[in-house]
């Protein structure tokens, strides 16, 4: 209880200081112009399917920037300043740490999904007959998933180095090929290699839930890495007061 | 009370710290004096946690940091050096962060943060974010963070940089008071500082411990030396009463020093093994007095604790303790 307590205030802290720093507003604008773009330019066609699926469809490419974004100043900003310092000899376990910054990166990741609701919204008032809503709740599910889990790639990033700059291009990096070895790469690799780059394909996943079919063992591939890859951060935490 | 024990740590190929053990006792402010590089830093993040030791073990209020560090951790209160926090909070929403990060919630939470207000003069700013804040604010406010849980322990990590002498004053008796049943150490490079706030000194040199002890004992048992000041009529006389006085048994040297007015100060050294201190004083009073000199001062010379730190950094890590407390040597 008390480290969920804990938890939570960090990831409250964390949630809070992306609103008042100039970054935290400008992926915040980025995404939803970026979603408000393509929704006119693919969503609100006359006689085109009243559908988001576009939207969902090219959700990993399109969270590839935004997420290390949030996810870059998570320790690498505390790393710089010095304030880690303060948290790392705080009575909270680095487990707890590396659970409440992601949670309050998560938060935020949510509060730009809700600021992408007018244009659901937009969409029920022009369309007629109405659209299904079981695909869009779908969509939001895995673009939510999708989000956490490149945030928490970005976590780990962040524990690694101080610099902001080599955290986000670090985490996007790793991010982008990733994407491009399960999609292009997977075409090209021997047959062994390419059975394991299409068991990490995230892209193939996401089709699943655009299309409105929530397959469980798709959630369990993302809450499994997720969590995964928090705790790869929290042993470099770990590691960190070894060095 | 905290002891460190044997204590190792290297970066790559350099070595911070190198077999450091000492003590801080409860109830008594400790100063941590060491040039740069010296190992002080290290030898504060190895005790609040922040990083481990290659070797050697910290125990503080009996429970081994490798052990339990998140009950070690919980029990000391710490500043670190130049206040690190976050800047885009207001004071008082950071110190409430960083009292749930302690457990503290509801009510105990925000009677914890009005103390540590009130406690570090923190009224007039506490709605104002800590980046807006001038560097001596900056440091109350880290101040506060530290005493915000009522922890047994402080660690201090130059608590007084960045402020005004008035608030150097007010630092140094929130300190005191602070010490009252607490276990205190500060690190600090402002030496008449520690002189008056701390009861005991830990030095370190070149990773190694130089000086373990009492301030008082390590002040006044460093030499064995008279200072004498006289104003002489002639400078004949002066250098008779030199010849007289350089003659004397069991002084080994007498170091003379011109000054205004023909007025001379000498450092007299002396073999406390040959010559009780009060007969030298006797004799040398006796001596000025008889080629008519006006004495102005005799005393032991007492030296401070810059003079002290100079020497042993000079001297290097070799283990002054006026004490025999475990762990006193390097």
């Amino acid at each position: 209880m008390r480290s969920f307590r804990v938890a939570w205030a960090i990831a409250g802290r964390e949630f809070a200081a992306l609103f008042r720093v100039p970054v935290g507003w400008l992926v915040l604008a980025l995404y939803a112009g970026l979603w408000g773009g393509m929704f006119v330019q693919f969503v609100l066609v006359p006689g085109a399917p009243a559908t988001l699926r576009p939207l969902f469809a090219t959700a990993a490419w399109l969270m590839l920037p935004i997420a290390p974004a949030i996810s870059m100043r998570l320790f690498s900003d505390e790393l710089r300043t010095g304030s880690y310092e303060l948290i790392a000899t705080s009575p909270v376990g680095d487990l707890v740490l590396a659970i409440g910054k992601f949670a309050g990166a998560g938060l935020f990741l949510l509060a730009m999904l809700v600021a992408t609701l007018p244009l659901v919204v937009v969409l029920l008032m022009v369309s007629d007959p109405m659209p299904d809503i079981g695909p869009m709740l779908a969509g939001y599910l895995s673009v939510s998933l999708l989000g956490v889990l490149f945030l928490s790639v970005g976590l780990l990033a962040s524990t690694l180095t101080a610099s902001q700059t080599l955290s986000f291009l670090g985490a996007m990096l790793a991010l982008f090929v990733w994407l491009l070895a399960t999609t292009a790469g997977r075409s090209r690799a021997p047959e062994g290699i390419a059975e394991v780059l299409a068991l990490l394909a995230i892209t193939d996943r996401l089709e699943g839930f655009a299309k409105g079919v929530i397959d469980t063992g798709d959630v369990v591939f993302f809450v499994v890495l997720t969590g995964w890859f928090v705790l790869a951060s929290s042993v470099c935490l770990s590691v960190r007061r070894w060095l | 009370m905290i002891e460190a024990v044997d204590l190792q740590k290297t970066f790559g190929r350099v070595h911070a710290l190198s077999g450091v053990s000492f003590a801080v006792p409860p109830g008594q402010v400790t100063g941590l004096l060491g040039s740069n590089g010296a190992g002080k830093s290290t030898t504060i993040r190895i005790i609040t946690g922040y990083t481990s030791p290659n070797a050697g073990w910290v125990r503080v209020g009996g429970v081994l940091a490798s052990r339990d560090p998140i009950r070690v951790r919980r029990s000391i209160g710490y500043l670190p050096e130049s206040a690190p926090t976050y800047g885009e909070m207001p004071v008082q929403s950071l110190l409430s962060f960083r009292a749930s990060l302690h457990g503290l919630h509801g009510k105990a939470r925000k009677q914890a943060v009005c103390q540590a207000i009130d406690s570090c003069g923190l009224q007039a700013v506490r709605r104002r974010r800590v980046g807006q804040l001038s560097k001596g604010y900056k440091q109350r406010v880290g101040l506060a963070t530290a005493i915000l849980h009522d922890p047994p322990v402080l660690v201090l990590d130059e608590p007084s940089n960045g402020l005004d002498p008035g608030q150097i004053t007010e630092t140094r008796s929130l300190i005191r008071r602070l010490a009252e049943g607490r276990t205190v150490l500060v690190s600090s490079h402002i030496l008449p500082e520690i002189e008056r706030t701390c009861d005991r000194v830990v030095m370190l040199a070149r990773g190694r411990l130089c000086a373990e002890g009492d301030l008082k004992t390590l002040l006044a048992g460093g030499e064995h030396e008279l200072v004498a000041e006289a104003r002489f009529r002639t400078p004949a006389s002066s250098s008779e009463a030199l010849a007289r006085a350089r003659a004397i048994e069991g002084v080994d040297r007498v170091l003379p020093r011109a000054m205004d007015g023909g007025v001379a100060r000498w450092r007299v050294e002396f073999d406390p093994a040959s010559i009780d201190e009060a007969e030298l004083r006797r004799t040398i009073g006796a001596l000025l007095a008889s080629v008519g000199a006006e004495v102005r001062l005799l005393e032991r010379e007492r030296a401070s604790l810059e003079q002290l730190f100079l020497r042993l950094m000079e001297q290097g890590p070799e283990t002054q303790a006026d004490d025999a407390e475990p762990g006193s040597k390097a």
